[in-house]
């Protein structure tokens, strides 16, 4: 159990590292895109920042903080310590070599191509490498997952998998099939022309495969999010799951509705038809099937825990509730911005409303609120109640904690709001400075300088998170106690092997990725050849001529 | 629940929900994205059925060949800019490219600093400017008779090293420095109107800004930085761009451009940038 614990703590460690000076980044950038003056004001600099910005918050942090709930799930949920130790280790420092490479790469200004890589822009093979270090590394977690998983179940016949260990399987799944997009387009695009074994770079067929890891990789964020949702959240609240199946349900189809979506980032990409487009937009709706399932079944496990708490009345349980837990504060600010985000992702789906927005502020607004506010506010709470369990000492003043909770949300709310609207404006996203004594220009001025102070606010936030982590670890000693999931009302005793395994849904998923990218994978070899010569971003100091 | 095993036995309950639902949901998307609403168009007639399913496939229904005439293929350069192009360029011998320079002296100036107003200076140039135009001028792309007779009897090895060499030279064009634009004129609202159209064009024309790829404070790979240069050299460039005597830009930017100017403004801009004029510098400061 030992093992697992120390596991679990060096991989939220490393998140959290990466975690504190990717924020200070944000900040900076926000200043930078202002009216205000920045220190260091310089363009290039903003967008290798961009990059450090995107891949450490994308790609590193929540990678390794999934991981490391992975493991702590897998050991708690299961009652037992993981198999696989040695070579969860290896995948540790994979990634994490991986991660060393991806951000040097980028400091060295050799990698200014944002974190979505966005070919025929091309960076240092070193990048690239990195990148995909840490993605296939974290395969190994993949693996490791579904082989704990089969092997309880092989144990333990015929009885239903914990819910905990369930969803962070899915997760796991989930996050296989979206890897497999970037790992291809790193694999055998990329790093070949990054190598210079070829000239050209076919931009379009990069971008297609980047687009099924692109909408996934965001669901395989959300998961811990919602996996704390269903099973620690009843728990800090004193109330019971209400229903278990539900949950599997919902996170059966997270998995399948995640996937064959991606290509609603690409509307305004020419290579397509509008079949497919639309085909993909389409299915990008259900996603609010298991978004509304979950929102119905954790509002119902509250009102469960605030009525056994004594609440009254139709809505008298909601005061009831323990809102001074860190994980209830942050589950209710955390549906207060999925909520908005939400409903800012309605429109980005839409194949003729995206038009409106697309390559907008709006759309880093909207990410940004969702993943950085709903999910990332949920992995704080996760942090929270991670500490004291893996650590054995207990969390240094829960107070400060609500603090840190309030000042992300007000934090998160006060950047993205302006952030939207500037968007709605007109203001071009991936841009580092802008001419604000343009009239057209000058109304978005006061918006950026709001959203550049809430950014100030989420530094403060970050911060004080760390503050608390590092106070906690070197804390006194005290009694162990164990990670604790919520029961549902009704605990299964058994469950079809449908809902306590993946193979089905992993036949149905493949059939559905055949049917939205088959074809538009499929054309670029054999009726599409777009390749271009490749843009080097590393360009600016050698091969530019000599003067 | 052993009636429930094996994800493709339909029989059981899960399996069948989950795959019938599955193609339900695929059939109702592919009818409404292929037939229903592919057949409808913002500006167009709605289109036929078969003619709205290779719409939205993203393939063209009419499979004939296409009815207009297409004009004969003219490319502008043979130079295009792969890592190959740069690689040979950046290969380039110094030493050897002193020795071909002794061609270039009688009329470019000796070290490159060209004493009359209509040859341009070469020192300091960038060695993929040099590299281009010698190879458009033995390719015929760009016409000047002792250029042409010249750079065909160069290797294209003799190109990059005189390149190279000219690129080297000191005194000649100012380096380029920084990359922040001058702190004049990088607004649409600055008041003398050759300042605007250097530092921010003229959308309205379809202008971009000069100095976004001759500098000063940018530049665009195979564009010469053009402050110092001859002011009257310019100028001839500019008109020869606008009446079509010259077209080796690789993408026809500056035949649109330069068409798209009065004589007066590229007088203007040609005076600005060049030599003589002393304009940039005095923005500058």
């Amino acid at each position: 159990m030992h093992d697992s614990r120390r596991l679990a703590l060096f991989h939220c460690w490393v998140a959290f590292a990466v975690f504190l000076p990717a924020v200070l980044l944000g900040a900076w950038q926000m200043l930078m895109r202002s009216p205000l003056p920045a220190p260091l004001d310089d363009s290039a600099a903003y967008y290798a920042s961009v990059t450090l910005h995107g891949t450490a918050m994308a790609y590193v942090v929540t990678t390794f903080f999934i991981m490391g709930f992975g493991y702590a799930v897998a050991a708690t949920s299961l009652g037992r310590p993981i198999s696989g130790m040695a070579a969860a280790w290896v995948g540790f420092a994979i990634c994490l070599l991986g991660t060393v490479m991806a951000v040097v790469a980028i400091l060295s200004g050799q990698a200014s191509v944002l974190y979505t890589f966005y070919p025929p822009l091309l960076a240092s093979a070193w990048y690239y490498g990195g990148a995909f270090l840490l993605i296939a590394g974290s395969m190994i977690w993949v693996a490791l997952m579904i082989y704990n998983m089969a092997a309880w179940k092989r144990e333990n016949p015929g009885r239903p998998v914990p819910l905990a260990m369930f969803a962070i399987t899915a997760t796991a799944i989930l996050w296989a099939w979206a890897a497999a997009g970037v790992l291809l387009e790193l694999g055998g695009i990329l790093l070949p022309r990054a190598f210079g074994w070829s000239d050209l770079i076919d931009a379009g067929l990069g971008r297609t495969m980047f687009s099924v890891t692109l909408h996934a990789i965001v669901y395989f964020w959300l998961m811990p999010a919602y996996v704390a949702f269903y099973t620690l959240v009843p728990q800090a609240a004193g109330g019971r799951l209400y229903s278990d199946t539900m949950g599997r349900l919902t996170f059966i189809m997270f998995l399948l509705f995640s996937l064959p979506v991606g290509m609603h980032h690409l509307f305004g990409d020419p290579e397509y038809g509008s079949g497919f487009k639309f085909l993909q937009s389409f299915l990008t709706f259900l996603v609010a099937l298991p978004t509304l399932l979950t929102v119905f079944s954790i509002c119902a496990s509250l009102e469960i825990a605030g009525r056994v708490r004594g609440g009254r009345g139709l809505l008298g349980w909601i005061p009831a509730l323990p809102w001074d837990e860190p994980m209830i504060l942050a589950v209710g600010l955390s549906l207060v911005m999925l909520g908005l985000g939400g409903f800012g992702g309605l429109i980005n789906m839409s194949y003729a409303m995206n038009s409106m927005i697309h390559n907008t502020a709006w759309v880093t607004a909207h990410f940004h609120l969702i993943f950085g506010g709903a999910v990332v506010i949920m992995y704080f709470a996760i942090a929270y109640e991670m500490w004291p369990r893996i650590t054995g000492k207990p969390l240094r003043s829960k107070q400060l904690a609500r603090v840190q909770l309030w000042l992300w949300f007000w934090g998160m709310m006060i950047t993205t709001i302006p952030w939207h609207i500037a968007g709605l404006m007109g203001q071009p996203r991936r841009v580092s400075t802008f001419d604000y004594s343009d009239p057209l220009i000058a109304p978005m001025g006061p918006l950026v300088i709001i959203s550049a102070i809430g950014g100030l606010i989420l530094l403060i936030s970050a911060v004080l998170l760390i503050v608390i982590l590092i106070r906690s670890h070197f804390g006194e000693r005290a009694v162990e106690v164990p990670l604790r999931y919520a029961l549902a009302v009704n605990p299964p005793a058994r469950v079809p092997p449908s809902l306590n395994g993946f193979a089905l849904w992993n036949a149905i998923l493949l059939v559905l990725m055949l049917v939205a990218y088959g074809y538009p994978i499929g054309q670029f070899f054999f009726l599409k050849k777009h390749s271009v010569p490749a843009v080097e971003v590393t360009a600016q100091s050698s091969p530019m001529g000599r003067r | 629940m052993a009636r429930d095993r094996g994800p493709f036995k339909l029989y059981n309950r899960w399996p069948s929900i989950g795959w019938l639902s599955a193609a339900a949901l695929v059939s109702v998307s592919f009818v409404l994205g292929f037939v229903v609403l592919a057949r409808y168009q913002q500006d167009g007639p709605t289109l036929d059925a078969w003619t709205a399913i290779c719409r939205a496939i993203g393939i063209t229904a009419d499979t004939g060949p296409a009815g207009e005439p297409q004009p004969p293929l003219r490319t502008p350069t043979r130079i295009a800019w792969t890592s190959a192009t740069l690689a040979q360029i950046a290969s380039g011998s110094e030493q050897n490219g002193a020795y071909v320079a002794l061609n270039c002296g009688a009329c470019h100036g000796e070290r490159g600093v060209s004493p009359s107003t209509l040859i341009p200076t070469l020192a300091g140039m960038d060695a993929t400017v040099i590299y281009k135009q010698l190879d458009d001028y033995r390719s015929g792309k760009r016409l000047w008779g002792v250029m042409n007779g010249i750079a065909t009897a160069l290797t294209v090895q003799d190109s990059a090293d005189v390149a190279t060499y000219f690129a080297g030279r000191q005194d000649g064009l100012p380096p380029i420095v920084g990359e922040g634009l001058p702190q004049s004129g990088r607004s649409l609202r600055q008041s003398d109107p050759t300042i605007r159209l250097i530092f921010a064009g003229d959308p309205g024309r379809g202008v971009p800004p000069c100095a976004a790829c001759h500098g000063p404070g940018a530049h665009k790979l195979g564009a010469p930085a053009l402050q110092g240069q001859h002011a009257a050299y310019i100028e001839r460039q500019l008109t020869a761009f606008a009446q079509g005597m010259r077209k080796n830009d690789i993408n026809e930017q500056m035949r649109t451009i330069a068409a798209q100017l009065t004589q007066d403004e590229r007088h203007a801009v040609a005076v600005y940038y060049g030599a003589e004029g002393g304009a940039v510098r005095r923005a500058e400061r």
